[in-house]
C-alpha cells in the first residue's frame, strides 16, 4: 500500500478519476460552507431564543419574589396600622401588652421568622415575641434609615449575613396622627435549602441557576448559602451577561432588580442548554453531508464515466486500428455531448480515409510487387543468359588458343606463344568478371538464411583453403578466439574468403607477410577485423574501396576483378551491420565489420 | 546405327565445347567409345533406341552420359528426367556438364537424380582436367549397376 500513496500525483490519474476528485471537492466546500452558514445563523437565532427565555424567566421569578415581598408587606403593614399596637407604644408598654404580642405573634408563619418585634421612635426595643430565637446585631436603624429614603416601608431591607445564615427585615412604620411613633420588624431567613433550590430550577428549567444579592451589591447569596463573590459583574439591568464556569463553559445570565425589595436576582443558565438545537443540527448536517457526498460520488462517477466511456471508445477504436483493423468505428453509446459525438465521427471519417488509403496502398503494393517480380524474373533470366552466353565463346576463345598453343608450338615464335597467352589470360579474367558480377547481383535477390555462425572455425577452414597451395610457413597466421556470428553461414563464409584472400594477397609480396583476423566485443555487436601487413592503401581513397569494379592498385601489382569488397560491403548491409577499413600505402590494411549480436529475421 | 559399345553419350549441341570435351578425354584414353549427339531428341533416341537409333538395344546401356543443360528442342533436364523416370535407363550414370552456375538448375538435377553437377570452366585447363577426371572416375573407378 506504501507505494501507492507514496506515488500519488494529481497528475497521473485518468481524466475520470480527475473528474470526480474534483467534483467531489467541489461539493464537499459546498457543503462545509453551506453547513457553517446556517450553523452559525442557527446558533445566533438559538442565543436570541436564549435571551428571551432568561429575560422571561427572570421576569418570572421577580414578579414571584415581589409578589412575596409585597405579601409579607401588607401583612406587617396591617399589624402596624392596629390601634392596640399604636395604644400600646403611646402607653409607653403599660396598656394592650398581651393583645400587642399577640397582633406580633400572628405575623409569624413558620420557623423561617426568627424575630418579631416592636421598636420606638428611637429604633430601640420595646418588645419582642418568644419566637425571637436569633439575636441579630445588624444596624437596624440603617435598615430603617434605607426604608425611609426609599419613602416605602413595605420594601424589604437588605439582606444580612449571620453565622452563616442570611436573613432579610420586614419593616412596617407605626404612625399615630402623621407621626412615626415606633416600627414593627421582622427578621425572616432567606435560605430555602439546596433541595428547594433545585426544585425551583428544575421547575424553571434550562438548567437554570439563581443568584440574589443586595442591589448596591454588598451582598450576594446562591439561596444555600451566602457567597462571597460572584462569578460576574453586572453593567446593566435586563441585559445578558456571559461569563464562563468550569464544568458548564459558556454561561448566559440576566441581572433585574425585585421590585418592592432591595435585591437583585441573577438567573444563569449554560449556552449548552440553549444550543442543543444546534448539536442536533450539526450531527444531521454531517449526516446529510455524508449522504450528499456519497451521492455526489456516484453521481460525479458516472458523469465522469459518461463523459470519458466515448473517449475509452476512441481509445479502442484507435489502438484497434495501430494494431491493424480498420474496420474499428466508433459505434453507439456516443449519445453524449455535442463536442464528443462531433469527435466521434471525425474520427470515424478518418478511419474511413484510413481504410480507403490502405487499400488503394495495399493495390498499388500489389502492382508494384508484381512488377517487380516481373523485372526480377526477366533479371533472372538476363544473368542466366549471360551466364552461359557469354561463357560459351569465351570458353571456344580460351579452349582454341590453348588448343592452339598445343598443337602449334613449334610452328609459333615466342612473339606469337605471348600473344596467344595474353589471349587465354584475358578470356579468363573476362570469365572471372562475369562470374563475379553474376554472384554480385544474385546477392541482392537471396533471402539470409540465419544461424549461430562459428566464425572462427570458419576463418580457420578459409585460411587452410586459400594457403593450400602455398608454401607452408609462408605467412603468419594470428586466428583469434572469435565469438559466433548470428548470420547466413555461406554469406559469411564469402566474406571472410574475400577478406582473407585480399590479405594474403596484398601481403604476399612482402618479406614476412602477417595476418591477423580478431575481434572487438561491444553490447549489441561485435567487430571483427582482418589485419594484414601488406600493400596498405591510401585513406583518401578509402570510400572507393567498396564499389563495383573500383580498385586501388593495378593488376599488374595485384589481380582482381574489383568486386569482392563490393560483394562483402553488400553482404555486411545486408546484416544490417557495417563495415570500414584502415590503412597505410605500404603499412598493411585492417578491414573491420560490425555484425549485431542478434539478428532477427525480419 | 549399329549396335556397338558405346562407353560415353556426349549430349552437347555446341561443337566448339563438344571438341574441347572430346580431346580433353581422347588425351587419357577415355575417348575411344564415345558418341556425339547434338540435341536432346537424338540423345532419347539414342537412350530409349527410337527413330534414328532404333535398332539398338535399350538395355545395351552408354556407362555415362554428359549432359549440356541449354540445348534447342529437348533441354538437358527434360532428358535427365525421362532417363531417370524409365526404370531400364535410371541406373545410367548422368553427369551434367553445363556453363551456367544458375542454382535453380543444380537444384532441379539434384532432385531428378542427377549423378555429377559440372560447370564448365571458362579456362581450358580447368576445363580439360574436368573433363578428364570425369571420365576417369566414371568410366574406370565406379563398378556401374550392369
Amino acid at each position: 500500500m506504501k507505494h501507492l500513496f507514496h506515488q500519488f500525483s494529481f497528475g497521473r490519474l485518468s481524466i475520470r478519476q480527475r473528474m470526480t476528485f474534483l467534483i467531489c471537492t467541489l461539493l464537499l466546500v459546498s457543503i462545509i460552507i453551506y453547513g457553517y452558514a446556517n450553523y452559525y445563523s442557527i446558533k445566533k437565532a438559538s442565543l436570541i431564543v436564549g435571551k428571551e427565555r432568561l429575560t422571561a424567566i427572570s421576569r418570572q421569578v421577580n414578579n414571584t419574589f415581589s409578589q412575596s415581598a409585597q405579601f409579607l408587606a401588607s401583612a406587617s403593614n396591617a399589624a402596624a396600622a392596629r390601634k392596640e399596637v399604636i395604644q400600646f407604644l403611646k402607653s409607653r408598654g403599660t396598656l394592650y401588652r398581651s393583645e400587642t404580642l399577640d397582633i406580633l405573634g400572628k405575623l409569624r408563619r413558620d420557623s423561617t421568622w426568627v424575630w418579631i418585634g416592636l421598636l420606638d421612635s428611637n429604633k430601640a426595643p420595646v418588645i419582642r415575641t418568644d419566637h425571637s430565637i436569633i439575636a441579630i446585631k445588624a444596624n437596624i436603624g440603617d435598615a430603617i434609615s434605607s426604608a425611609r429614603g426609599s419613602g416605602d416601608f413595605s420594601k424589604m431591607g437588605k439582606i444580612y449575613v449571620q453565622n452563616g445564615a442570611v436573613y432579610f427585615p420586614i419593616i412596617s412604620a407605626v404612625n399615630d396622627d402623621g407621626k412615626t411613633i415606633g416600627y414593627i420588624v421582622s427578621w425572616k431567613s432567606l435560605l430555602a435549602g439546596s433541595k428547594a433550590v433545585d426544585q425551583f430550577s428544575e421547575l424553571v428549567g434550562a438548567r437554570s441557576t439563581f443568584y440574589m444579592g443586595n442591589t448596591d451589591g454588598s451582598l450576594w447569596t446562591d439561596l444555600i448559602k451566602p457567597l462571597s463573590q460572584v462569578p460576574f459583574t453586572i453593567k446593566k439591568m435586563g441585559e445578558v451577561l456571559e461569563y464562563e464556569r468550569p464544568v458548564d463553559g459558556e454561561m448566559m445570565a440576566m441581572a433585574n432588580g425585585i421590585p418592592h425589595t432591595n435585591w437583585v436576582l441573577v438567573v444563569a443558565f449554560s449556552e449548552k442548554s440553549v444550543l442543543t438545537g444546534i448539536k442536533s443540527f450539526a450531527s444531521w448536517i454531517i449526516v446529510a453531508g455524508v449522504i450528499l457526498m456519497a451521492a455526489g460520488f456516484i453521481a460525479a462517477s458516472v458523469l465522469s464515466r459518461n463523459i470519458t466511456k466515448p473517449l475509452n471508445l476512441l481509445t479502442n477504436a484507435a489502438a484497434n486500428i495501430s494494431r491493424g483493423n480498420y474496420s474499428s468505428q466508433v459505434m453507439g453509446d456516443l449519445d453524449g455531448s455535442y463536442e464528443l459525438r462531433k469527435l466521434a465521427s471525425a474520427f470515424n471519417i478518418m478511419v474511413g480515409e484510413i481504410d480507403l488509403m490502405r487499400n488503394t496502398l495495399e493495390k498499388k503494393v500489389k502492382e508494384r510487387t508484381a512488377q517487380l517480380e516481373n523485372v526480377n524474373k526477366e533479371l533472372e533470366a538476363f544473368s542466366y543468359s549471360v551466364s552461359h552466353d557469354l561463357r560459351t565463346p569465351l570458353r571456344a576463345i580460351n579452349g582454341y588458343s590453348v588448343m592452339l598453343s598445343e598443337d602449334y608450338e613449334d610452328k609459333l615464335d615466342s612473339d606469337g606463344k605471348r600473344m596467344l597467352k595474353n589471349i587465354i589470360n584475358n578470356a579468363t579474367m573476362m570469365g572471372q568478371l562475369i562470374d563475379d558480377l553474376l554472384s554480385f547481383s544474385k546477392l541482392g535477390r537471396k533471402e539470409l538464411t540465419l544461424s549461430v555462425v562459428d566464425m572462427q572455425s570458419l576463418a580457420e577452414q578459409v585460411t587452410d583453403e586459400l594457403l593450400h597451395n602455398e608454401p607452408p610457413g609462408k605467412y603468419k597466421i594470428i586466428i583469434e578466439a572469435l565469438p559466433p556470428a548470428s548470420a547466413d553461414q555461406g554469406m559469411m563464409k564469402q566474406v571472410l574468403l574475400n577478406l582473407i584472400s585480399n590479405a594474403i594477397k596484398y601481403s604476399s609480396k612482402k618479406p614476412n607477410p602477417q595476418i591477423e583476423v580478431g575481434f572487438t566485443d561491444e553490447a549489441i555487436s561485435t567487430v571483427y577485423f582482418v589485419k594484414d601487413n601488406g600493400a596498405g592503401f591510401n585513406m583518401a581513397y578509402a570510400d572507393k574501396l567498396f564499389g563495383v569494379f573500383q580498385r586501388l592498385h593495378s593488376l599488374e601489382d595485384f589481380e582482381g576483378s574489383g568486386v569482392g569488397l563490393a560483394l562483402v560491403n553488400r553482404i555486411i548491409l545486408k546484416h544490417k551491420g557495417e563495415i570500414w577499413a584502415e590503412g597505410a600505402e605500404n603499412q598493411g590494411a585492417v578491414f573491420y565489420f560490425r555484425l549485431p549480436k542478434n539478428l532477427n529475421e525480419s | 546405327m549399329n549396335n556397338d559399345k558405346i562407353d560415353v553419350l556426349l549430349v552437347e549441341d555446341n561443337p566448339h565445347d563438344a571438341e574441347m570435351t572430346i580431346r580433353a578425354l581422347a588425351k587419357v584414353n577415355l575417348a575411344n567409345k564415345l558418341h556425339h549427339v547434338k540435341d536432346g531428341v537424338a540423345a532419347l533416341d539414342f537412350i530409349f533406341a527410337r527413330g534414328e537409333y532404333k535398332e539398338r538395344q535399350i538395355d545395351n546401356k552408354p556407362k555415362i552420359v554428359l549432359l549440356d543443360i541449354k540445348m534447342p528442342k529437348v533441354d538437358g533436364i527434360e532428358v535427365l528426367k525421362q532417363i531417370k523416370a524409365d526404370e531400364i535407363t535410371r541406373t545410367i550414370p548422368v553427369v551434367i556438364m553445363t556453363s551456367s552456375k544458375e542454382e535453380q538448375d543444380i537444384i532441379t538435377s539434384y532432385n531428378l537424380g542427377v549423378n555429377s553437377y559440372v560447370v564448365k570452366p571458362v579456362d581450358f585447363a580447368g576445363f580439360a582436367k574436368a573433363v578428364s577426371e570425369l571420365g576417369f572416375y566414371w568410366l574406370i573407378t565406379n563398378q556401374s549397376a550392369d
